[in-house]
């Protein structure tokens, strides 16, 4: 049996899609079987995302409705082996799913998936109850201002009352110089009020629009620090114990030392 | 540092003298800087309005700061008893309200249980959330942990915070003006204790040592460092 997880943040726009895309990605590239759901029915993204958007014929939809076997609504990632992704539907609304629906499908895929990954649409209304229904853990994104704190916050509090447990916080979108002029809310900080297990740190990287734009998820570029992050989520997913970095500005010295270090 | 907004709310009152009734009983509750003829003209006209006879009943006096002199407590106290035929069971004001008094420093005794009876605590056994609420009008409110932004905790009489306060208290939520606000760390949105309300400035760093809020002697909320004596 694979573990279910919830990628959610209450707010919209701060990663969640970006997120599962890449960790979804990550966990196969580490030789797990990971299928990816997208709960966003209605306005769906994590096709799109993973660059899978020509290839969706059916939708969790239709396994719900009977129009479909789960096997054959699965999508079969282009680029790695092992992973799959269930769509959502674009003609449905969010009030069309039942969680106890959605709690069926998350427990036969994790049948025969290591992870299941289930992507959250923004808010705390059916669309996140079904999102949560059949998960056992929970990845919360958060990005370091007050507004996505305040939301994550909030959803924790319903993640734990429907007891979903371990809460995990993924840090998205850190930029160090903003919390060095203090315009950022910092690392600690985030912490101090969400009190939840960090998982990873990942940093501000303009890569993420282009990757999202081509279809590609960013850990199949080199060289991309946030992509690295992800790597380093996935394998913290599946027991590794690393620490976590510290973002330290990028300045002449130290992208210097960088491409010395990446020589050797 | 502090801005106030006194804040009545919209029932049928006398907006003088308010009688209410509370799971502890009758409170009597007087605005301040009123002379003592109009406090007992609005005590008459309250109690003249009254379908039941309150004979026998005890009641409690809240006053609020700055506010009559002891003499005109004891007074009052005479008045409500002999013609009225109440029990006064209690005067309950912040301490340093009552003109000509001693101290303004804050010290336990000036917030007397109402009655030992029914003084009750509740304990939240987690951190409040956003979105969430916790409110106990029967009594205190402790919370182990913090209220973080979004939160809201209320109590009927003191809210102890042990942890960060991030959110917003009302304590005295039933009128009960000597309530207070303590917390480890107290950096709320907004304080409420009976109807005074306050909100500190925006960007207060956190002092790093536990901090009481109370209504002080210049009729707001203020907030202060908690030394107990």
């Amino acid at each position: 049996m694979g573990k279910v997880i919830v990628v959610t943040s209450g707010k919209g726009g701060v990663g969640k899609t970006t997120s599962t895309a890449n960790l979804g990605t990550a966990l196969s590239l580490l030789g797990n079987m990971v299928a990816i759901v997208d709960a966003d029915i209605g306005l769906r993204n994590l096709d799109v995302v993973m660059g899978l958007e020509s290839r969706v014929v059916y939708t969790s939809m239709d396994v719900i409705d009977g129009r479909c076997e789960l096997e054959r609504a699965l999508v079969r990632d282009k680029r790695v082996d092992g992973l799959v992704l269930l769509a959502a539907s674009q003609k449905n609304s969010k009030d069309d799913i039942q969680p106890r629906q959605m709690k069926s499908i998350c427990s036969r895929l994790s049948e025969n998936y290591d992870f299941v990954l289930v992507d959250s649409p923004a808010g705390i209304e059916n669309g996140f109850r079904n999102a949560a229904a059949g998960a056992q853990e929970g990845l919360i994104v958060t990005t370091p201002d007050v507004s996505a704190i305040r939301d994550a916050d909030r959803i924790t509090g319903l993640l734990q009352h429907m007891e979903i447990e371990p809460l995990n916080l993924v840090l998205n979108r850190l930029s160090p110089e903003m919390v060095r002029r203090g315009t950022m809310v910092s690392q600690k900080d985030v912490l101090s009020v969400l009190s939840l297990d960090l998982i990873g740190v990942v940093p501000e990287d303009k890569g993420v629009i282009a990757s999202t734009n081509r279809g590609i998820p960013l850990v199949h570029t080199k060289n991309s620090e946030a992509a690295q992050a992800y790597m380093r989520i996935a394998k913290r997913l599946i027991g590794h114990q690393i620490p976590i970095p510290e973002f330290r500005e990028k300045n002449f010295f130290s992208s210097l030392l960088q491409r010395f270090s990446r020589v050797k | 540092m502090i801005t106030n907004h006194s804040m009545r709310d919209g029932k049928r009152e006398n907006p003088r003298v308010n009688l209410r009734a509370y799971r502890d009983g009758l409170h009597l509750i007087i605005t301040p800087n009123l002379p003592i003829e109009d406090v007992s003209n609005a005590i008459y006209e309250t109690l003249a309005h009254m379908n039941q006879p309150l004979a026998g009943v005890s009641v409690q006096i809240d006053i609020t700061p700055p506010a009559l002199t002891k003499e005109n407590l004891d007074s009052l106290r005479v008045k409500l008893e002999e013609t009225y035929n109440l029990q006064v069971s209690g005067i309950d004001f912040p301490k340093g309200a009552l003109q000509g008094g001693s101290s303004t420093a804050f010290s336990w005794e000036s917030n007397p249980p109402l009655n030992k009876k029914t003084e009750r605590s509740k304990i939240v056994r987690k951190t409040v959330r956003s979105g969430q609420t916790e409110s106990f009008p029967e009594g205190n409110l402790i919370i182990y942990g913090n209220v973080n932004p979004g939160g809201e905790v209320s109590a009927g009489r003191d809210i102890i915070v042990l942890g960060s306060l991030r959110g917003v208290a009302h304590a005295g939520m039933n009128g009960r003006l000597s309530s207070v606000i303590v917390a480890m760390n107290l950096v709320p949105l907004q304080l409420q204790i009976g109807n005074y309300i306050t909100r500190p400035i925006v960007g207060q760093k956190p002092q790093g040592y536990p901090e009481i809020a109370r209504i002080g002697p210049q009729d707001v909320i203020t907030v202060e460092a908690l030394v107990t004596a």
